[in-house]
C-alpha cells in the first residue's frame, strides 16, 4: 500500500470511529431527553414517590442520591489528599511506592457489586449497622477512593522540585513546604478527582442497593443509620414495573435527572481541568 | 601615636579579614562517588567570595553544603566541618530552619511562586514570625529597594509576581532571601540565565549588598570573577586548587592548572 493510501485509510478509520461514537451519545442523549422529559415537571421533582413510584415524584431519590455523593465526597476527599501527599513527599523507596500504586490501581479495578457485598457483610451483618445512607457513603467513598488519589497525585507530581528547594532554602520545613507548596496543588488535583469520581459514584446501583437504600417509604433520613432512596435504584424498581406506562414514564424522567447530575459533576471536572492548565503553576 | 595608628590600622586588617564560614576537611561523597574532596576553605565576611571551576567539579555541592540543602539526598555522606557563628554546622543538632534564614540562598534560574509579588517577597518570613499588613508592606518595600526592583513594581506588588521579566524575578528571589534577614547570601550562577545587561544589574547589586552580607558566589564565568570577586576560590574535580584574593589570583596565579584554565577555561586535574 502506498503511503497516501494508507493515511486516507487510517484517517477514514479514525473518522468514523469518532462520529459513531458521537452518533450514540446523541442518540442516547436525545432519546433520553424524547422520553424523559414528559415525565419531568416541577410537581415530579419535588413530590414524594407514591405507588413504587408509578405515581408521585422522585424527591427523596434526588435528595438521598445527593446525600450519598456528599457523604462520599466528605469521607473520600481528606483521606485522598493526605494518601497522595504522603505518596509523594514522604514515601522515598521505589518498591513501597510500586506496592501502593499496584494497591490503588486494584481497587479501582474492583467491579463494584463487590464492594456492595463487602458492605453488606462487614457493615450490615457484622457491624451491625443495618441498611444505611452512612453506610453507603462510605462505600462509595472507598469506591471512588483511587480516581482521587490519581488526580491529586499527579497534580503534585508536576510541581518542580525547584518549588521544593527555594522553600526549604527559605528555612521552611516539610511540613511548612507541604501547607505552603505542595498542598494548595494537590487540593486542586483532588478535586478534579473528587468531581470526576462524584460522576460516577451518583449512577452507581451496585454497591448502594443492598446496603443504604429502600424502595419506599423512605423520606429524609434523621440519622446516620437510616435507609434513603435514591435515583439508580428507584429507576431499577420502576423498569420491573415495565408494563405499567406510567411507571416507564417515570423511570425515564428519573433516569434524564440522574444524567444530567452526572452531567454537571462531570462538565464541571471539565472547566476545572482546563483552567486549570492554563494557570503556569 | 604611632603604635596607636598601627595598631588601628592593624585592628581594621584583622577585621577586613574576618572568616564568616570556615570549612575544613570537608567530603562528601554521593554513594561511592567521592565528590568534594577534603576541602579546607575560609570565606571571610562582607566580600565577595567567588568559586570558580569547570563543569562538575563540585561548586554547587560545595554551596548546598553549607545550607545543607542536600540532606533529603539519597546515599549522601557528608564529613568534616563547616563552622559559621562558631557552631559546627554540619553536626546533627544544628537547627535547620535557623541556618537557612542564616545562610540564604539564590538558584540559577529564579523559582517564582504562583503568588503576587508581595506574598513571594513575604513567603519565607511569614512562615517564620506572624506579621502584620504593615510590617509586610516595609518588609516587601524595604527589600526590594535593596534589590532596585522597588520602582520598577511598587504599583503593581498584588500583580502576579510570574509576570515579571526574569531578570526582575532573579531580583524579585534575592528580595525573598533578604527578607528573612540573612548574614551570608549564597548565590549559584545567578546571572546564568540572565542577559549582559541584567547580568550588570545583579552584579552592581552584589557589590552593594556585600556590605551588609557575606556572599559566597558561583560562577562559570571567569570575566564575572574578575569584575566583582574579592576573593577567588578555583575548584576542580572536587578540589581546591588555588585560591587568593583578587589581584592575587588573575594576576599572579601560582599553579599551572589556574593559569590553563584563566587562559582556555582547560583543566586538566583529573
Ligand atoms: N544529588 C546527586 N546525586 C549524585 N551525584 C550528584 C548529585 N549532585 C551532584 N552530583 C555529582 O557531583 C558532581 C559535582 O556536581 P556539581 O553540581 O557540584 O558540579 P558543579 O561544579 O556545580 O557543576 P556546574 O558548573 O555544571 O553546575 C557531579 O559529578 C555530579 O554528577
Ligand atoms: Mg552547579
Amino acid at each position: 500500500m502506498s503511503r497516501a493510501l494508507k493515511n486516507n485509510v487510517y484517517n477514514t478509520l479514525i473518522w468514523t470511529a469518532a462520529v459513531l461514537s458521537i452518533a450514540i451519545l446523541v442518540f442516547l442523549i436525545a432519546t433520553l431527553i424524547w422520553k424523559g422529559m414528559g415525565a419531568i415537571s416541577v410537581g415530579f421533582l419535588t413530590s414524594a414517590s407514591e405507588n413504587f413510584g408509578s405515581e408521585g415524584g422522585i424527591l427523596y431519590q434526588i435528595i438521598g442520591s445527593l446525600a450519598l455523593t456528599l457523604c462520599a465526597a466528605v469521607c473520600s476527599f481528606p483521606i485522598a489528599l493526605g494518601v497522595a501527599i504522603y505518596k509523594s513527599e514522604y514515601v522515598k523507596s521505589k518498591v513501597f511506592q510500586n506496592i501502593t500504586d499496584t494497591i490503588i490501581y486494584s481497587l479501582n479495578g474492583i467491579p463494584s457489586i463487590i464492594f456492595g457485598i463487602f458492605g453488606l457483610i462487614f457493615f450490615v451483618n457484622i457491624l451491625q449497622t443495618g441498611v444505611s445512607w452512612f453506610v453507603g457513603g462510605i462505600i462509595l467513598a472507598m469506591m471512588i477512593l483511587p480516581t482521587i488519589i490519581l488526580a491529586s497525585h499527579q497534580a503534585i507530581r508536576s510541581i518542580p522540585n525547584s518549588y521544593r528547594e527555594n522553600a526549604q532554602a527559605l528555612g521552611l520545613t516539610q511540613w511548612q513546604v507541604i501547607r505552603a507548596v505542595i498542598f494548595p496543588r494537590g487540593i486542586n488535583g483532588a478535586f478534579t478527582g473528587l468531581l470526576l469520581g462524584l460522576a460516577r459514584a451518583i449512577g452507581e446501583t451496585a454497591p448502594i442497593m443492598f446496603i443504604a437504600t429502600a424502595f419506599s417509604g423512605v423520606t429524609v433520613p434523621r440519622t446516620f443509620l437510616e435507609p434513603v432512596s435514591s435515583l439508580p435504584t428507584h429507576i431499577l424498581a420502576l423498569a420491573q414495573q415495565a408494563t405499567n406506562p406510567q411507571a416507564l414514564q417515570n423511570a425515564w424522567g428519573s433516569s434524564l435527572v440522574l444524567v444530567s447530575l452526572v452531567f454537571i459533576f462531570s462538565i464541571s471536572a471539565l472547566v476545572r481541568r482546563i483552567q486549570y492548565s492554563k494557570i503556569n503553576y | 601615636m604611632e603604635t596607636n595608628t598601627a595598631r588601628k590600622i592593624n585592628a581594621g586588617i584583622e577585621e577586613e579579614a574576618e572568616v564568616s564560614i570556615k570549612i575544613s576537611n570537608l567530603n562528601v561523597f554521593f554513594g561511592v562517588n567521592h565528590i568534594l574532596k577534603d576541602l579546607s576553605l575560609d570565606f571571610q565576611k562582607n566580600k565577595v567570595n567567588c568559586i570558580i571551576g569547570p563543569s562538575g567539579s563540585g561548586k554547587s555541592t560545595l554551596l548546598r553544603s553549607i545550607n545543607r540543602i542536600n540532606d533529603g539526598t539519597e546515599k549522601l555522606k557528608v564529613t568534616g566541618a563547616v563552622h559559621f557563628n562558631e557552631k559546627d554546622i554540619l553536626n546533627g543538632v544544628t537547627n535547620l530552619t535557623q541556618l537557612r534564614k542564616d545562610i540564604g540562598m539564590v538558584f540559577q534560574s529564579p523559582c517564582v511562586f504562583p503568588k503576587s509579588i508581595l506574598e513571594n517577597v513575604i513567603f519565607g518570613i511569614q512562615q517564620h514570625k506572624k506579621l502584620t499588613v504593615s510590617e509586610k508592606q516595609d518588609i516587601t518595600e524595604e527589600t526590594l529597594k535593596a534589590v532596585s526592583l522597588w520602582p520598577e513594581v511598587m504599583d503593581r506588588l498584588k500583580d502576579s509576581g510570574q509576570s515579571l521579566s526574569i531578570g526582575q524575578q532573579q531580583r524579585l528571589c534575592i528580595a525573598r532571601t533578604l527578607a528573612t534577614a540573612p548574614k551570608v547570601l549564597l548565590m549559584d550562577e545567578p546571572t546564568s540565565s540572565l542577559d549582559p545587561v541584567t547580568t550588570r544589574v545583579i552584579e552592581n547589586l552584589m557589590e552593594r549588598l556585600k556590605k551588609r552580607y557575606t556572599i559566597v558566589l558561583v560562577t562559570h564565568n571567569i570575566a564575572q570573577a574578575k569584575r566583582i570577586s574579592d576573593q577567588v576560590f578555583f575548584m576542580c574535580n572536587g578540589q581546591l586548587i588555588e585560591s587568593g584574593t583578587n589581584d592575587m589570583f588573575f594576576n599572579t596565579p601560582k599553579k599551572e592548572q589556574t593559569k590553563s584554565y584563566l587562559k582556555d577555561e582547560t583543566c586538566v586535574c583529573r
